[in-house]
């Protein structure tokens, strides 16, 4: 399979080159366009409950797209609902990542998407919710940021802290602790700071430039109070 | 060449901040580690390590992968094993002292893995109660957050929206009307002394046949639900049903049912931007409440009680009611709030049945002048 970011920036779209019988799993809704050799499935990982308890428990997609090339060759456009960028990783069977359940955009067949259910205080404290992806096995997986994304790489034993709003996929060798962002509790969590997490490496950490959060607290002051 | 896959990830400052991906053998000595070819095609070697040479401990994100590090000669080298095969292998081949730390980490991650599940277990269990909560219609959940929101919350509320609201309005300062609902609200608010509440009335001069109580004990009535009526002891019964929702809260308790205990949480964690509109938005609500079967049934019989114990003569309310559901003349307001039920009057009369009969103590006032006050015509008058 080949990729490439078409338009790199805040808008861009990745264009998928797909060999006869070869197929992808994508973010639903995130297909733009493709060559009328690909035929788009929509499946429930999990099976039905599982997908329902997933909806229901993280808001998560309830589907991923599974684009497949099954009349010859094709390639396909895909691109997120966010406006930010799309990074492209090669899964070698060893390294693993962490995924933020909105930071997953498209796999490549050999990716395994798994469902982790976090620790407690992780889910509670850590921002992104109580279910984030695992993304192990083989091949291309894409991923994408609200804003730009930074790849911060950590040494064995280095640290380094991230607002917990803006990260984004963090590989399995990575540890990480979270922390209040400033003294006192009620500090932590009125001032919109909130918390931090304490990475520590060896391995990759991904960081988006654009908090959604704050952007949609943001957006929301122009929107009038109905009456 | 090497035709197996990577099963472990080799870290040291010439390699990628990724690592490197490399194949682990566990032998009687030690380790054998294949790096693979990196794109620029390069041979891959092959390196071996003995036992001594390593430091192991458990590491990665969830605890669970096998930490080896040693000094290579380029450095400080780590390796981060997770494949469970290989770890198994590396625990029977290894000397005790090495093993060790990972049968620690091991017994550490059982643990943890065992605490999470009970955590989860018990908030499943929580999310399922909440699930059928909701499936049955109980109410537990709602009083649950209402109890948990206090008098004084309920009081800001309540007075903003009854400020906003009397801004607007015709207000009745003094008067016969006035005297009179004042003295009811007396009358049976000298029943309930350990409320929480100071209760407040205004008499709104409108033609809206409606009355309303906010929560934190802000009553407005309207001439218009006093004109209807043919007895102080009508209107009173009103007043105690209102008086009733006040004291069981139920106001908050539709509040928090239909925007959601997160709105509560937002006002009384007070976030200031964002508070003037939240507020102004309950106020709309509060005045549109319209409350469920069970809390006017609660009302209702609560109010019962509460007309007897102030020795007000209770078959007033439950007349009131009737003729109020009855009479197609106009809308009645009360009653887009209060929606009635011939099976509510019913319960009132068979309630009233079992209780004791006492002797009433009339009102003060008299009700054919508080109504000829108010400009009522003379013909609707006994
Ligand atoms: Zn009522």
């Amino acid at each position: 399979m080949k990729s490439e970011i078409l338009y790199p920036g805040a808008f861009p779209m990745v264009r998928l080159e797909l060999a006869e019988g070869e197929h992808i799993k994508a973010e639903s809704g995130a297909m733009v366009a493709c060559s009328p050799t690909i035929d788009i499935e929509s499946k429930m990982e999990g099976g039905f409950l599982g997908a329902l308890s997933r909806k229901f428990l993280t808001g998560e997609k309830f589907f991923f797209q599974t684009l497949r090339a099954s009349r010859g060759a094709g390639e396909v456009l895909l691109a997120p609902t966010v406006p930010g960028e799309i990074v492209v990783l090669e899964l070698d069977g060893v390294n693993e990542y962490m995924v933020q359940k909105d930071g997953f955009l498209a796999g490549a067949d050999g990716v395994v998407i798994d469902s982790q259910m976090q620790s407690m205080s992780r889910g509670l404290l850590g921002g992104e919710g109580f279910f984030i992806l695992k993304m192990s096995g083989k091949g291309m997986l894409a991923l994408n940021s609200f804003g730009a994304i930074h790849k911060i790489e950590l040494k064995p034993g280095q640290e380094y802290i991230v607002d917990n709003s803006h990260l984004v996929a963090w590989s399995t060798t990575t540890t990480y602790n979270i922390e209040k962002a400033t003294s006192g509790w009620v500090a932590s969590f009125t001032s919109g700071e909130g918390f931090v997490c304490r990475f520590r490496g060896p391995g990759l950490v991904y960081i988006q430039s654009r908090n959604p959060g704050s952007f949609g607290a943001w957006v929301r002051q122009f929107i009038p109070v109905s009456q | 060449m090497v035709e197996s896959t990577p099963n472990a990830l080799c870290f040291g400052d010439e390699f990628s901040a990724s690592g490197a991906p490399c194949l682990v053998h566990v032998e009687d000595h030690g380790l054998t580690i294949t790096f693979f070819p990196d794109r620029d095609g390069a041979v891959s070697r092959s390196e071996s390590l003995r036992f001594s040479e390593l430091t192991v401990s458990a590491g990665g994100l969830d605890h669970d992968q096998l930490v080896a590090t040693w000094v290579g000669f380029k450095g400080q080298r780590t390796l981060y094993l997770k494949s469970s095969d290989v770890i198994r292998a590396f625990r029977q081949a290894a000397p005790d002292h090495l093993s060790q730390p990972l049968e620690r980490a091991a017994e550490q991650v059982r643990q943890v893995r065992q605490r999470h599940r009970m955590v989860w277990s018990i908030v499943g269990g929580a999310l399922l109660v909440v699930v059928l909560g909701l499936w049955f219609g109980s109410d537990v959940l709602v009083e649950l957050a209402v109890d948990r929101i206090p008098v004084e919350w309920e009081r800001k509320l309540g007075e903003s929206t009854y400020h906003d609201f009397l801004a607007h309005q015709d207000v009745m300062k003094e008067g016969p009307s006035v005297e009179a609902v004042k003295e009811m609200i007396h009358r049976l608010t000298g029943q309930i002394p350990e409320s929480p509440y100071t209760f407040e009335v205004t008499v709104v001069k409108s033609d809206v046949v409606n009355a309303f109580a906010l929560p934190g004990g802000y009553i407005v009535v309207f001439t218009g639900l006093m004109k209807k009526a043919e007895s102080g002891e009508e209107v009173a019964g009103v007043l105690a049903h209102e008086l009733n929702h006040v004291l069981q809260r139920h106001g908050l308790e539709r509040i928090v049912k239909q925007l959601g205990f997160v709105a509560v949480v937002s006002i009384v964690l007070g976030n200031p931007p964002g508070l003037g509109g939240v507020m102004k938005q309950l106020g709309v609500e509060l005045m549109t409440l319209k409350f469920g079967r069970a809390q006017e049934t609660e009302a209702d019989l609560t109010g019962l009680q509460l007309l007897y114990r102030a020795k007000i003569d209770p078959s007033g309310m439950i007349t009131f009611f009737q003729r109020l559901a009855e009479k197609d003349e106009g809308r009645v307001e009360w009653l887009s709030t209060h929606p009635m039920s011939n099976a509510r009057a019913e319960r009132l009369k068979t309630q009233l049945a079992e209780m004791p009969k006492q002797n009433t103590e009339p009102f003060t006032f008299d009700w054919t002048n508080v109504r000829a006050s108010q400009g009522a015509p003379i013909s609707t008058l006994r």
